[in-house]
């Protein structure tokens, strides 16, 4: 898995794990735009750093329906500094989702979906970026769709 | 953090490859969002082919490979003959063509999937080669070296055969 810096167009190798809880304290909603401590209480919350590095990059909540098969990507946000056109690295919010497609996998196999809620404005968006397929409300990733985001992110 | 003041900085594109934002549907929105992701996943699980079927089982079997590699510990359990035999069950072929497929006998590939004989180098090769580099041969590889690792740190028997060639041991302990 790479994320790629893009002042050099440098690949670096990142790793994605869950969330410790002293990482809570650094996980501010100045840096990570939204308050994460409470989402623990839910979801699985996962961060993504440089292989090797302890700054956080991005973070994503994640929370599981197996009678469905279902992860569903609850909250995700890359730090500040990359966000935007001025961004540090590009990949980190492909890397989360692929990461999620990749727990998706493990417990559910070829029946494995990923799901979200999307903001209208944004679902477009998603749709062309992650192929996200439109089912309404949410959009979902499934099947082959599922397999190609793993195949190019992980 | 609200979306509105977001759009004010950056555009919907940029956004979207920055986050997943929190979304509240009421009861019956939630309800209505259920059926239409229920039915719009049944209509993609009827066009899966049996290819993409057997892409995903590989994939799961590959990363189940990582997450046991990334372990520190060994587990008897997960040995390079319960991946084999697990990668040959996948492949749903008969193990008399599977040994075929990747010529070695077929009583050879029944002596390491019923884990009596360590498999040779060529083995993690042809494997890989034979799932069309979906498994890497570096994961089988691992996977003999963690069970020989295991096998190395715990056989007692071992160690009280080979005593009687060390003639003397070093004056000094750590």
């Amino acid at each position: 898995m790479e994320i790629i810096e893009l002042s050099g167009r440098l690949k670096r190798p990142a790793v994605i794990n869950e969330v410790e809880e002293e990482d809570f304290r650094g996980l501010t909603k100045k840096r990570y735009s939204f308050n994460w401590k409470p989402l623990k209480e839910v979801a699985a919350v996962y961060k993504l750093q440089i292989a090797g590095e302890d700054d956080i990059l991005g973070v994503m909540g994640l929370t599981d329906t197996p009678e469905e098969k279902r992860i569903q990507i609850k909250l995700l946000a890359c730090s500040v500094e990359n966000q935007g056109k001025n961004k540090i690295y590009e990949g980190i919010a492909g890397c989360l989702i692929a990461y999620a497609c990749r727990i998706a996998k493990i417990k559910y196999g070829y029946l494995a979906c990923v799901s979200l809620v999307p903001k209208t404005a944004l679902k477009t968006h998603y749709i062309n970026k992650y192929d996200m397929v439109d089912a309404g409300w949410q959009l979902y990733l499934e099947g082959e769709q599922l397999n190609n985001i793993i195949v190019k992110y992980l | 953090m609200s979306i509105k003041k977001l759009l004010e900085e950056y555009t919907p594109e940029e956004l979207a490859e920055s986050f997943v934002f929190p979304v509240k549907l009421t009861a019956r929105q939630k309800k209505e969002a259920d059926i239409q992701l229920q039915e719009a996943r049944a209509k993609t699980q009827s066009e899966m082919t049996e290819k993409g079927r057997l892409v995903s089982r590989l994939l799961q079997l590959r990363f189940r490979l990582e997450d046991y590699l990334n372990k520190k510990d060994f587990d008897a359990g997960l040995t390079f003959s319960y991946f084999l035999k697990e990668y040959v069950n996948l492949v749903s072929k008969k193990r008399k063509d599977f040994a075929k497929e990747i010529s070695i006998d077929e009583t050879l590939l029944s002596q390491f999937i019923n884990m009596r004989r360590m498999p040779p180098d060529y083995m993690a090769i042809r494997l890989e080669l034979h799932s069309n580099k979906i498994i890497p041969a570096e994961y089988w590889y691992r996977l003999v070296e963690k069970e020989r690792e295991h096998q190395i740190k715990t056989d007692t028997n071992l160690r009280k055969k080979e005593m009687k060639y060390v003639h003397s041991t070093l004056a000094v302990a750590v």
